[in-house]
């Protein structure tokens, strides 16, 4: 039982909590380098960005689950596929308003230091701005990737074999006392993994990010 | 009423209900993680640690899988339009589990609202000797503005995190779009009606919010005014 939820189940591996890992990382690191463009745009070009930004505003009031149902449905992409993109679109519209929010705030007396020693705007953007940018959003980052983590299990709608899903699966299986079981342990993994998240975002925010107090 | 209606009402019931009970267990949460008393901390701050750990989707399939074989008993009213009488246990079940998700997250957000008044904030009413009434009341007047727009952005996910009803035969909008979809295979048609749904419920928990947000602040505005008259008529 513990291997088929750590692993999959033996006809679906990798699954169980390592999917939900690989599927966590690989949409939240996406979604981060999107919405780094995405804000990118709305900065730069506010007006042409005008429908990108309703768009997106509008993807925030869908339920994930929804959104996973749809491109699972109406797609051509393989499930698991159908399932990353749903969350990279649904992790985009919630930090790429954050990235923008930030980016929007970088102090235009340091753009014109930049201009004084030389500096191109392209490399000003790519080594003073952007990091910036991702440094004073680290807070609302990693609340984001903490909840990204747990939303994977909305994956359970189209039946991908993440945590979530095995769970279900071996929990319908068995009896009351397995069922417990099932679920006592899936929620410890779940727990045990977020706890430890929190832990290692606790210390890059402690080591990277920018607070008032140091910007100012 | 049409089916797409039914289905839209057990979604803002299932989330009203299980949205009421998240909020008193918040604020339970949020006092218990202040208490003097060590354990009740120690307990608050598990049982907090534990709802923003474990997935809404995971408690809610727990949940559901367990009330799946229990009789329905007599008493218990089913308030769930769409929902069989049959599965009201069930219903009962994911809106108990819905509530407990959401518990923790926005215990934490009152209790930091709580903690931004400021120890000068706390002084001052011990200066004046308010009634625990009166500190009540002062308390949940000056922690809405800071509290109520986080409270809102959680009450919209709350509000999708309903959708999870669909894994188990208890009507909500999302079960709609599912259902409609596999017996018409027109995907797309109804999860634009779906969608459209959910970003007007969502509009409108967000609008609600800002509203009573907006109440208070006007009422603190009118408490905070000058008294011009009383000042005219002091006597020299």
């Amino acid at each position: 039982m513990i291997a088929n939820l750590i692993l999959g189940l033996p006809d679906q591996r990798p699954g169980g909590l390592v999917l939900t890992l690989i599927v966590a990382v690989g949409s939240g690191a996406t979604a981060a380098l999107l919405g780094i463009a995405y804000a990118s745009a709305c900065v730069r070009l506010p007006r042409t960005s005008l429908l990108l930004q309703a768009a997106l505003a509008i993807l925030r009031g869908v339920p994930l689950l929804l959104l996973i149902f749809v491109l699972g449905q109406t797609t051509r992409l393989t499930l698991p596929a159908a399932g990353f993109l749903a969350l990279v679109l649904y992790s985009v519209s919630h930090i790429g308003e954050t990235f923008r929010s930030f980016l929007a705030r970088y102090p235009a007396p340091m753009t014109d230091q930049a201009r004084l020693l030389g500096i191109g705007p392209v490399r000003e953007w790519l080594t003073f701005r952007l990091p910036w940018t991702f440094r004073r959003s680290l807070d609302a980052l990693a609340t984001h990737w903490i909840s990204l983590l747990k939303d994977t299990g909305a994956l359970v709608v189209l039946g991908i074999g993440e945590l979530t899903t095995v769970t279900k699966v071996l929990s319908e299986r068995g009896s009351l006392a397995e069922w417990r079981t099932v679920v006592l342990t899936a929620g410890l993994l779940y727990l045990v993994t977020a706890v430890l998240l929190i832990r290692a975002l606790a210390a890059l925010r402690a080591r990277y990010a920018l607070k008032d107090v140091m910007s100012s | 009423m049409s089916a797409f209606a039914v289905y839209v009402a057990a979604t803002v019931v299932l989330w009203a209900t299980s949205a009421a009970m998240a909020l008193v267990l918040a604020v339970l949460l949020a006092a218990g993680g202040r208490s003097p008393r060590r354990p009740v901390r120690i307990v608050a701050g598990s049982l907090t640690t534990l709802t923003r750990g474990v997935p809404t989707s995971l408690l809610v399939i727990a949940a559901g899988t367990f009330a799946m074989g229990t009789p329905p008993p007599g008493w218990l009213p089913n308030p769930f339009p769409g929902t069989p009488d049959g599965m009201v246990v069930v219903a009962w079940s994911i809106v108990a589990a819905l509530a407990f998700g959401s518990a923790g997250h926005l215990g934490v957000i009152l209790r930091s609202a709580y903690e931004s008044l400021g120890e000068h904030w706390h002084e001052q009413v011990r200066t004046m000797g308010s009634s625990t009434r009166m500190t009540l009341a002062l308390v949940v007047r000056e922690v809405i503005p800071a509290g109520l727009p986080p409270v809102g952005a959680r009450l919209v996910h709350h509000l999708h995190n309903t959708a999870f009803a669909a894994l188990f035969p208890v009507a909500d909008l999302f079960g709609w779009v599912q259902l409609q979809a596999n017996t018409t295979f027109e995907v797309t048609h109804y999860a634009v009606v779906g969608a459209l749904g959910y970003v007007v419920l969502s509009g409108a928990i967000w609008g609600a919010c800002r509203l009573i947000e907006a109440r208070v602040a006007g009422d603190r505005r009118v408490r905070r005014r000058p008294p011009a008259v009383a000042a005219v008529a002091v006597p020299r």
